[in-house]
């Protein structure tokens, strides 16, 4: 059964196979959830347009709008909503295409309904998370960037731009544990909730860009730095 | 976007290739052409003995035939390098499909065992998803066995049970057998036209041949689901036409609509599931028969109409009919001795 918090959390499941979605939806309901299902691409935008949902579990071969349009096209309305990508589809290229559409994780198929269940009630707790400390802080400054957490947004000098919702995640919990030193591992299971096929060096690659963002000479970090085989470590002390 | 890539280079290579032979074609006739005027004014008073003569022309042919057939041969090279990149997308999309239609079904599969594992699921519930299991597993077997067989089929290795039947009630009943497989509505397919005609054919490869005419029609249907089967004959042919209204084929897709591996990937269309497989089936099996199938379809969502026809026994295309049925009978033979 999921959290007490996250009950009657609205979730689009968007599935093709009749047989899965009838089986998935059971589940989901089991766990509390309320399940809006869609049988195609098309379907899915038009319920997404008329409801509000907290997740979306996403096929990526649809008919009519495939699963990577999907994802792009809810990413330009909401940043913030979860969506996990389930899909037969296994080589890496899907992958990089799926999570690059704004897709938050991607699981395939056939797969365990234990772990579609954790990685649910993760998402969902991680956007609760995130929620709860951005409507507290939503606009955090540091040198000459700033963020809102909100709407991803972001200024730095002269230049604005938009975060990813990951980017914005890994960025929010390092500014969350300000001054600790937080590795790798936690990060992927505090931002990625445990993602197996992730490895720790997308992380690293994670921390790259954002020092490309937000560092005035991203060789030498002065907010973002990292503690040799411990992790990163998040500072914001007048330059 | 790599694809593309890699097919510019061909082309380039190509283009190259043809411009390197024609410079060296040019080159050649310009040496051959300049030493013989020059050897014809000087030739005569540097060496006397010297002479002109038809063999002074060889070399220079043999270099033309050389340079010629290089050309040739990168044109050929050129031709099968496109063909094996068509063959290799082709394949990519089939290896794809086939997960997709092999992985959908198992996960389903797993996933309504592990419910039925983990829940306590109440019976309705339980029935359905056991139907489901069910259905999904013979989508799996259904899947299975059209690779083997299309294997079997193209290397000629199935045994085919081939007899002499009533043309018309022998597909009304498979028609019908199709309907139920496919829980067709009441009259979603009608049927028309008469004929006594006999004709010799495979009944289970026939019923493969309706059924996947059928899913068809089903797959790429956006409103209820309407076929209509019309039967007809001349002296020497047995008509089908299996028409639907649904989505309808566009012009320049229906030549390739049988191939191998082809599948149309467009955003009207309903259903992606598939392998590309289907209709290269039907018309392979048609084409055991000594029969022909094509299609016919105004464009898109303007319905499309398959056209069989098979050749009447004692009619039409005789030799190859009668080698259809000593065929059975030989392995019907080798079936009692073996056993």
């Amino acid at each position: 059964m999921a959290n007490k918090s996250l009950i009657n959390n609205r979730i689009l499941l968007v599935e093709d196979e009749e047989s899965l979605a009838v089986g998935l939806e059971y589940n989901l309901v089991e766990e509390g959830y309320t399940v809006d299902w869609a049988k195609n691409g098309r379907e899915a935008l038009k319920l997404f347009e008329s409801k509000k949902f907290e997740l979306i579990i996403l096929d990526i071969m649809l008919p009519y709008v495939n699963g990577f349009e999907v994802a792009e096209r809810v990413r330009q309305i909401d940043p913030q909503i979860p969506i996990l990508i389930l899909t037969a589809r296994t080589a890496t290229g899907d992958k990089i295409k799926g999570l690059e559409s704004g897709a938050d994780d991607y699981l395939t198929k056939p797969f365990h309904l234990k772990e579609l269940l954790l990685r649910v009630k993760g998402m969902l707790k991680r956007k609760a998370w995130y929620q709860k400390t951005s409507s507290k802080q939503p606009v955090y400054k540091f040198g000459d960037n700033e963020i809102n957490f909100e709407n991803f947004s972001c200024k730095c000098k002269d230049k604005e731009f938009t975060l990813t919702a990951q980017e914005a995640m890994v960025m929010k919990y390092l500014i969350e544990n300000k001054e600790k030193i937080v590795s790798r591992k936690e990060l992927l299971e505090n931002v990625w909730h445990m993602n197996p096929d992730i490895e720790t060096r997308t992380v690293d690659n994670f921390i790259a860009r954002l020092r490309k963002y937000f560092e005035p000479d991203p060789s030498n970090p002065v907010y973002i730095k990292s503690v040799r085989g411990a992790g990163y470590v998040f500072e914001n002390k007048p330059l | 976007m790599k694809k593309r890539q890699s097919l510019f280079y061909h082309i380039l290579i190509f283009v190259l290739a043809q411009i390197a032979w024609l410079a060296l074609l040019g080159l050649w006739i310009y040496w051959y052409v300049f030493n013989y005027i020059v050897f014809k004014k000087v030739g005569d008073q540097v060496s006397p003995q010297l002479t002109y003569d038809i063999t002074n022309v060889v070399p220079f042919v043999i270099g033309l035939v050389l340079l010629i057939g290089i050309s040739f041969t990168t044109t050929w090279i050129f031709r099968h390098l496109n063909l094996q990149l068509r063959l290799n997308k082709l394949y990519d999309n089939f290896i794809g499909n086939v997960t997709h239609e092999l992985k959908s079904p198992l996960s389903s599969i797993q996933l309504n065992l592990e419910t039925l594992n983990s829940r306590n699921v109440p019976p309705e519930k339980r029935k359905e998803f056991i139907n489901l299991m069910m259905k999904d597993s013979s989508r799996l077997q259904r899947l299975i066995n059209s690779i083997l067989e299309i294997s079997a089929l193209e290397q000629k290795k199935l045994a085919h049970d081939y007899q002499v039947y009533k043309a018309e009630p022998l597909v009304r009943q498979l028609l019908n057998g199709s309907i139920e497989q496919f829980r067709l509505s009441e009259g979603s397919v009608t049927i028309n036209g008469s004929t006594q005609c006999e004709i010799v054919v495979d009944r289970n490869a026939l019923k493969i041949v309706l059924d996947n005419l059928v899913d068809n029609a089903l797959k790429y249907s956006t409103e209820p689901i309407h076929i209509n089967v019309n039967f007809s004959h001349n002296t020497n042919k047995f008509f089908i036409e299996f028409s639907d209204k649904g989505i309808g084929i566009p012009p320049k897709e229906q030549k390739k609509i049988f191939h191998k591996f082809y599948r149309i990937y467009h955003k009207n269309v309903p259903s992606v599931k598939g392998t590309g497989l289907g209709l290269y089936w039907v018309k392979e099996i048609i084409k055991n028969h000594g029969g022909k199938i094509s299609l016919f379809s105004e464009g898109e969502n303007k319905g499309t109409t398959f056209k069989i026809e098979f050749p009447i026994y004692k009619t039409s295309k005789k030799r190859f009919v009668n080698k259809l049925l000593k065929r059975t009978e030989r392995n019907k033979e080798r079936i009692l001795v073996d056993g």
